[in-house]
């Protein structure tokens, strides 16, 4: 089992690493909050989760307008494409609609660790608007996988394998008894609970039998069983034989050994920042298979672990682009960009949720960096540093001028980068200070170009 | 950390030594020289230089071209019988034989094939075709087999067998993506869809010059001060092989470098033709003048979209082809007035052609194998690959003749002489188009 952190080390540093990691990072002040907690009870406060919904209301999305719509015009091909044009310009609208209001979520709710989760769970469960192609069942996946992100995976997988925006996206609309469709089925197994090579061909396809039937309500964009299209038969997965009905098949596979290990390494690549080693894993895997599959119960565990703070893990985690996004504004004490400019921002940086580029969702970690969008980073940073339009963030709040350059590296070392800069970065930002004047202009430079940097891009 | 940037004698080829730029080289780079030369000396291929080695050009057509209406088999019953309202009529095509004629919008191509500079070859497909976009640009991306998933690019590859200690802009893409192509354990290639995007902007600084000199200090990491530990004194592997603020750090100095390049250049060059307004015109413009401009680049990947014309096709794909035919007809004159069209081979390629038979909508549905162009001065002209048949269909459609690992490895080895099975895992026929 995990050996927990001792008191005394649980530092400033600790406490902003677990904030960076287990949520989106914040100011000095909130680190030092968390800090004063004390350990046990600063993992306690971000793992409580309670409901934001009345500062968050949802956009108002109705269901499945395109197709009844498109199906209910008796209008010549001319017409139809000129709707068809029509409806496809307002699931746009209203997909970046939603994605504004889940990254706003993401950057002002009280518990923003629970949204660090659907942040995970988005990449787990990945469903793109490319295929579902509705924004009222892409926005309804994403209140499952908050309602879920915490809780039990077995009963959570039970829900993905009838959320109608799942279901649409890997086919299982159309997988009838006698002609399943195997799309959900394999990479239910194969990317959502086991990996690959953890199942034959046999279980793919008996599987497949008995996810036939789920079908999505066309009034109210909510799934409905479709009993006569169930293949209720007899089948043989992993094994055992039997009638097995869908919510077997996911207990059934939920329980396999594997399914605790597979998870365990994709939580800790997310949260420590790299593949676990398999002794390692191992214990994760008994630490989650402990928790009963419990997510907040899990991450609690590793959350007061000493190995969660090891050195390797510090600071080497590249930011994802939500990430890059919602930390720098918080720590820049800003508010978010326009909504235009946070849609071409992570465009351009390759994060759009709700159109993750796969099944398998982001790759993450280096694949994040090419030359271009380490270079968009550092000028999307000036943006968010320096923009002339729209709300700038308080430069004389962030560093006084009257500060002495030495007390200045400190204050801007914390807050850009949760941990002390190397000497040498700290002697060039002292002699900027000394031979530039201080005025918040020659400040703001200052703080773009030290988010102009590889270090900045790491949490 | 090594860096790997240019041979000493690249280095004095190219403009930075050799052209007027703004900035002074940085001791670093001097620093590198030796290195590099050392690691030169090992590399089994030498690395290319700006103004001499072959470059290749790949043009991806997304959204899988109508290659029936492309490639017109005009004495094909079959084709007209399948394709009653989109069909485009014999007599209106630019006749290349008896049995083919070119789309009556690529007349820019037809007047390269009179003139012995266009190749093409028919019914390119893989075995096992798969008709998602996403998975079959995949395949072509990663010259993988239709049932495995690869991760890793042919050009990704290609770059890491055979250009190791290479300028990072060994690859360049033109677009918003890096191309799943480059993809490689050690990416190289850069990817900018504007030049004026791809720079470190500092224009709204207080004072620019300091900044400016700031940027270039902290992002240098060859110097003895930066290297090593950064950052809160950890040391650490936390992401794969090599360090990750290593990696960031190399993709740091890359950016720098590559792009204060490209802005040289875009500063030092006109135009040299003049273009049609469109997104592949612009690109294909960008390209020539890296070109001319002296990049060290071996690779260049641009993409036109708007092939997926599943309804009314006729009026879209005309537009798609004319576009596509103008730019590269631009592209080419300016390539030749360069004098580097003998440097170049242009390669087109969809992820998969279209459904033999119009569908109800006055479209064509997803298909599998389709014809490719090649382009370029020391290209052997021709048609290559026998015709494929548009009465003995796979599911409605036309079965490939030629694998386009074919077409892959004959360019690599003919063009970019490169060896064929490290790249593409094993090998292929070789054609004579090159």
């Amino acid at each position: 089992m995990l050996a927990p952190l001792p008191a005394s080390e649980w530092t400033l540093e600790a406490a902003g690493h677990l904030f960076n990691r287990a949520a989106f990072g914040g100011t000095p002040e909130e680190i030092q909050k968390l800090h004063a907690m004390g350990h046990s009870s600063a993992v306690q406060s971000l793992l409580n989760a309670g409901e934001d919904e009345d500062l968050f209301p949802s956009p108002e999305i109705s269901p499945l307008r395109p197709y009844r719509e498109l199906k209910n015009a008796s209008a010549s091909p001319a017409e139809m494409m000129e709707k068809k044009k029509m409806i496809q310009a307002q699931v746009r609208r209203e997909t970046i609609e939603a994605r504004i209001w889940w990254i706003n979520r993401m950057a002002s709710t009280p518990f923003p660790a629970r949204e660090k989760c659907v942040l995970f769970w988005h990449g787990h469960w990945a469903t793109s608007i490319q295929k579902v192609n509705d924004p009222f069942l892409i926005l309804q996946q994403n209140q499952t996988l908050r309602a879920h992100a915490f809780g039990p995976f077995d009963l959570f997988a039970k829900e993905m394998s009838k959320d109608p925006a799942m279901i649409r996206y890997l086919d299982l609309n159309s997988s009838k008894v006698g002609r399943p469709n195997e799309n959900f089925a394999r990479e239910f197994m194969e990317l959502f609970t086991l990996g690959e090579g953890q199942y034959s061909e046999e279980d793919v396809q008996e599987v497949a039998r008995s996810f036939t039937g789920y079908r999505i309500n066309p009034d109210t964009g909510g799934f409905f069983f479709a009993a006569r299209s169930h293949d209720s038969g007899v089948k043989k997965i992993f094994g055992k034989t039997g009638n097995m009905s869908g919510d077997e098949t996911v207990d059934l596979i939920v329980s396999r050994p594997q399914c605790a290990e597979f998870l365990s390494a994709k939580f800790w690549n997310f949260y420590a920042g790299e593949n676990p080693s398999s002794p390692l894993n191992q214990v994760l895997a008994s630490e989650y298979r402990a928790s009963g599959l419990k997510m907040d119960d899990f991450l609690k565990r590793i959350f007061l672990s000493r190995e969660f703070y090891a050195p390797k893990y510090r600071r080497r985690q590249i930011k994802s682009p939500v990430q890059w996004l919602i930390q720098t504004c918080k720590i820049l004490e800003r508010p978010l960009p326009d909504p235009r400019v946070i849609q071409s921002t992570l465009e351009q940086l390759g994060q759009v949720p709700f159109a993750p580029p796969n099944v398998k969702g982001w790759d993450g970690g280096r694949a994040w960096i090419s030359s271009s969008t380490l270079l968009l980073r550092y000028n999307l940073g000036g943006a968010l540093v320096r923009n002339a339009r729209g709300a700038k963030p308080d430069i004389e709040k962030i560093l006084p001028s009257e500060t002495t350059a030495e007390a200045a590296c400190d204050l801007l070392s914390w807050r850009l980068f949760q941990a002390p800069m190397t000497t040498a970065l700290r002697e060039k930002t002292i002699d900027f200070l000394k031979n530039n004047g201080r005025s918040p202009a020659s400040h703001g430079d200052l703080i773009h170009l030290l988010m102009s940097t590889p270090d900045f891009q790491l949490t | 950390m090594k860096q790997t940037l240019h041979t000493r004698r690249q280095f004095l080829r190219t403009s930075i030594l050799g052209g007027a730029v703004s900035w002074t080289i940085p001791a670093f780079l001097e620093r590198t020289f030796f290195t590099l030369d050392a690691m030169a000396m090992d590399s089994l291929v030498q690395t290319t230089t700006g103004k001499d080695g072959p470059i290749f050009i790949v043009l991806q057509l997304a959204g899988g071209n109508d290659g029936l209406n492309t490639l017109v088999p005009l004495s094909d019953d079959a084709y007209f019988q399948a394709r009653p309202t989109i069909a485009i009529p014999g007599a209106k095509t630019l006749r290349l034989t008896d049995e083919l004629g070119l789309n009556p919008q690529l007349t820019g191509l037809k007047a390269l094939h009179d003139e012995g500079h266009l190749a093409i070859v028919q019914g390119v497909g893989y075995p096992n075709p798969n008709r998602s976009h996403f998975r079959s640009t995949e395949i072509w991306h990663t010259a993988s087999d239709s049932a495995k998933t690869e991760k890793y690019g042919w050009m990704g590859r290609y770059f890491d067998a055979c250009c190791k200690g290479s300028d990072p802009s060994i690859g360049v893409s033109i677009g918003s993506q890096t191309p799943q192509a480059f993809a490689a354990p050690e990416p190289r290639g850069v990817t900018f869809a504007k030049p004026e995007q791809f720079r470190f902007d500092l224009k709204n600084a207080a004072d620019h010059d300091v900044a400016d000199e700031f940027f270039r200090s902290v992002n240098d990491f060859e110097s003895e001060q930066m290297d090593g530990a950064s950052i809160g004194m950890l040391q650490g592997h936390a992401d794969g092989s090599g360090n990750t603020l290593d990696f960031l750090q190399r993709t740091s100095l890359d950016a720098v470098v590559s792009s204060d390049k490209v802005a040289e250049i875009i500063k030092r060059t006109q135009p040299g033709a003049s273009y049609p307004s469109n997104r592949l015109a612009d690109s294909l413009n960008l390209v020539a003048r890296l070109i001319g401009g002296g990049m060290p680049t071996r690779v260049y990947y641009v993409a036109q979209g708007g092939y997926d014309t599943h309804s009314s096709q006729s009026g879209s794909h005309e537009r798609l082809m004319k576009e596509l035919d103008a730019s590269l007809a631009s592209f080419t004159a300016d390539l030749k007035a360069q004098g580097n069209f003998d440097r170049v081979v242009l390669m087109t390629f969809s992820e998969f052609g279209r459904r033999v038979a119009e569908n109800a909508s006055g479209g064509t549905d997803h298909g599998a194998a389709a014809p490719l162009f090649l382009i370029g001065g020391k290209v052997k002209p021709g048609i290559y690959g026998k015709p494929p048949s548009l009465t003995q269909l796979h599911d409605g459609d036309i079965i490939h003749n030629v694998d386009f690992r074919s077409v892959y490895a004959t360019v690599l080895s003919k063009w970019l002489n490169a060896p064929v099975e490290p790249i593409l895992k094993r090998n292929f026929p070789i054609m004579s188009f090159i």
